[in-house]
């Protein structure tokens, strides 16, 4: 039985934003809190250097992507190393569907900023374990 | 289709189209039949950053010249827009509802906010900047914010 594949998590790396903030704020908890085991996070900036390993990892998993902006640089960014952007997120598109969590602050995000983030993770959450089912029933 | 006029400012490129005028603070009217449809210039809503919510008076609301149409909300700024011609709203694009970023994708086309039945168009046309004329002063006002920011 081969082994199971881990969803790759690609945040923006934009800094001094705060969208950008809480593209990473919820990244590190899916990756580190939410689902460990079954997700792995790749910072831009390796893609960006043209890392092997991580162009490797990408070329054999599927990613999701959360864009803190309209340029979205992260799927841009998985799709030009090789790899396939299973699924696309933008923290804007969340911020419309909870328009009361408007975050603000860039190191250290407002209250609401860290309530989205939160609901940005659960939902990132939701499309890990739909494409490890994916996965799973594909092996 | 609009012919654009066009500059590069440090990395940023802006487009100024020249079939309709503009107010002094980038919004502009474009004469559709008997209405006039206005947006947001490229300049503005580049300026203004990634729309999150545009929020149109509905068609039905009477503006005066400098009334606020239209209040955006982006990642960056809450801003209204501010009417360039006085009437009333008759029509509000459907798009802004659930698509508010088409201002940002398609700012001089497909991401007008409204149209005005205007009331005094002839008048209020004389106290819009051409495309020339606007295009002079965003180009000025583009170069004011990158020596700020430098």
């Amino acid at each position: 039985m081969s082994e199971p594949k881990k969803v790759i998590i690609v945040p923006c790396s934009g800094i001094g934003k705060s969208f950008g903030t809480v593209s990473r704020m919820a990244a590190y908890q899916v990756t580190e809190d939410d689902r460990p085991d079954k997700t792995q996070l790749i910072p831009l900036a390796l893609l960006v250097l043209g890392d092997e390993e991580a162009r490797a990892v990408l070329a054999e998993n599927p990613a999701i992507t959360i864009d803190g902006c309209q340029l979205a640089c992260a799927s841009k960014m998985v799709r030009e190393s090789g790899g396939k952007v299973a699924r696309e997120l933008a923290v804007l598109d969340s911020y419309r569907r909870h328009r009361d969590l408007k975050p603000q602050g860039i190191t250290e995000l407002n209250e609401v900023g860290q309530k989205l983030a939160v609901v940005l993770a659960e939902e990132v959450d939701g499309m890990v374990d739909e494409l490890v089912q994916e996965g799973t029933e594909n092996a | 289709m609009a012919d654009y006029l066009e500059t590069k400012v440090d990395k940023f490129t802006f487009k100024v189209a020249t079939d309709r005028h503009y107010n002094s603070l980038g919004v502009w009217a474009l004469a559709v039949g008997k209405h006039i449809r206005i947006g947001l210039s490229d300049f503005l809503q580049q300026s203004s950053g990634d729309v999150a919510f545009a929020d149109v008076n509905p068609a039905g609301t009477v503006l005066a010249v400098g009334d606020a149409a239209t209040e955006i909300e982006t990642v960056k700024v809450t801003i209204a827009i501010l009417s360039p011609l006085a009437g009333q709203i008759v029509k509000v694009n459907p798009l802004m509802e659930n698509a508010p970023e088409t201002i940002n994708q398609d700012a001089y086309g497909e991401g007008w906010l409204c149209e005005i039945e205007p009331s005094a168009w002839e008048s209020d046309l004389k106290n819009l900047l051409d495309a020339d004329a606007y295009f002079v002063q965003m180009k000025r006002q583009a170069e004011e914010e990158v020596n700020k920011n430098e």
